[in-house]
């Protein structure tokens, strides 16, 4: 029996997918042996299934029956990037699955650890293959000397994995999770410095486990946490427009408009305020700072559920110091949901020579996917 | 008559996807219910409520009737909203606090009279 040791997908999982967040989703303090097979796989964004006859274990008044069970192996591209194809597990395969149950009763859990009786399957290792062409280097720059925030003229890649999956003040020490929850609770006050409705607010996020994240619906990603998101993001620098596009590679593959044409940063009174903002941004030496407004209330700020309000303004900026490496820095100034501007910093990996892939957060969705 | 079902579908799924996803402070916006010492003597509410960084403002019933509110606290703890206006005092429990359609449940008193009441954010 082969072993394909998928663990790291649960951290990877947690950033956040489609429908409830994983620690809502699923009960990690429990774990399921689930032996059984294969009757089908789905090879969909954002949630890749395999689906398994499993027959009930003595002592239940199910025993003997077969139930069949909807088990999570994680996220097509991080599966890809693992070794594991659609076709590694194939229907009619005998399985054993090492599992995180549901915490409601439905048959359906997250993977920790797949094994599989077919003969001469693959091992899979649980991190990510290291990039085989991954070159080091200063940052690339345009004929006039300005950095370029995209591939080097002539070649391929975007900004893939970040440092930090969620956000906290710049010098605070506090134990957060890849999904965004305090490993303790106390460390709130550390997070940021919240007005009392916003800490509040945050409590009762994270102490029902995100259940109520807007992503978990699909729902963009705004603000500093679209620099969170899963699959990445690519700058296209439009020189000759005045404007540089944000395309992002997670959530619903949307973007946003940072305009360098030297307009004044405002956005009129009757405008509608947007998941993203109105940005506008200029070079100070090598980096790229951006102011923003005009954000609506609908989406968390960050895994983990910091709130804002309309009156939110951001100061980004943004530098690359080498090739592999952009350094990201926001300021937070919304003074109806935090006692005074605060400040976080992380930096991204280039994932060179690649193309983002496609990804959908809506593709499978709960309602029309499983049962 | 196709077209018609069909936009007002689109509408209604429109509508009911952006209801839900309001954020922001958890009083600000427009409420509304009903008051009354009985099940059978009920009174509609509407209330509007806005954060602007320092306090809560708002009205009951807007238009020509409207009555401004003079005060309005939370116990962030407990959740309970206690809101004051011109012969009006009501104090409640936030339920369902995660929805945008979250709720205000508690007792309501109004001259002489006291009941209980119930408001939804829209």
């Amino acid at each position: 029996m082969k072993r394909l040791v998928i663990g790291a997908l649960i951290a990877a999982g947690a950033v956040v997918q489609a429908q409830l967040p994983v620690p809502a989703l699923y009960d990690e303090w429990r774990r399921v042996t689930l032996d059984g097979v294969v009757t089908r796989v789905a090879w969909a964004n954002p949630r890749a299934y395999v689906f398994v006859d499993v027959r009930e274990s003595g002592g239940t008044a199910s025993a003997g029956t077969v139930a069949n069970w909807a088990i999570e192996i994680g996220n097509p591209l991080d599966l890809e990037q693992r070794g594991w194809s659609r076709t590694t597990v194939r229907i009619g395969d005998s399985v054993s699955v090492e599992a995180v149950p549901a915490r409601d009763s439905s048959k359906r859990a997250l993977m920790s650890a797949f094994w599989t009786t077919r003969p001469r399957a693959r091992v899979f290792s649980g991190s990510p293959r290291a990039s085989a062409s991954e070159s080091k280097g200063p940052a690339p720059r345009w004929p006039d000397g300005q950095v370029r925030l995209g591939p080097p003229a002539g070649r391929k890649g975007y900004w893939g994995a970040p440092s930090l999956s969620t956000m906290s003040e710049s010098g605070s020490k506090v134990s957060v999770r890849a999904d965004g929850l305090l490993t303790n609770l106390s460390d709130a006050d550390r997070v940021a410095p919240f007005q009392p409705w916003a800490k509040a607010v945050y409590l009762q996020r994270q102490r029902t486990l995100l259940k109520d994240d807007p992503a978990a619906r699909c729902l963009p990603t705004g603000g500093p946490r679209q620099f969170h998101t899963p699959n990445g993001f690519q700058f296209v620098e439009q020189r000759d427009l005045g404007r540089i596009l944000v395309l992002f590679g997670g959530g619903n593959r949307n973007w946003r408009i940072i305009y360098t044409d030297g307009r004044p940063l405002g956005q009129a009174a009757e405008a509608v305020p947007s998941y993203y903002g109105s940005s506008v941004g200029r070079w100070e030496k090598d980096t790229l700072v951006v102011e923003s407004v005009g954000y609506n209330e609908r989406f968390w700020m960050t895994n983990g559920g910091l709130p804002h309000t309309e009156a939110l303004r951001l100061l980004e900026r943004f530098s690359r110091p080498d090739l592999n490496t952009l350094r990201y820095e926001v300021t937070v100034d919304d003074p109806r949901t935090y006692t005074r501007p605060w400040r976080s910093e992380w930096t991204v990996r280039w994932v060179p020579d690649r193309e983002i892939e496609e990804f959908f957060c809506e593709e499978n969705a709960e309602s029309t996917f499983i049962r | 008559m196709r077209t018609r079902t069909i936009v007002l579908t689109v509408v209604f799924v429109g509508l009911t996807a952006s209801a839900r996803t309001q954020e922001g402070h958890p009083l600000t916006g427009t409420w509304a219910g009903d008051w009354g010492p009985s099940g059978a003597s009920r009174t509609h509410i509407t209330m509007v409520m806005n954060w602007d960084g320092k306090a809560v403002t708002g009205v009951i019933n807007p238009g020509p009737d409207a009555v401004s509110l003079t005060a309005v606290s939370v116990d962030w703890g407990t959740w309970t909203v206690r809101i004051d206006a011109k012969g009006i005092a009501a104090e409640g429990r936030m339920e369902d606090i995660g929805s945008s359609h979250r709720r205000i449940v508690g007792t309501w008193s109004q001259g002489g009279a006291k009941g209980d009441f119930k408001l939804t954010r829209d």
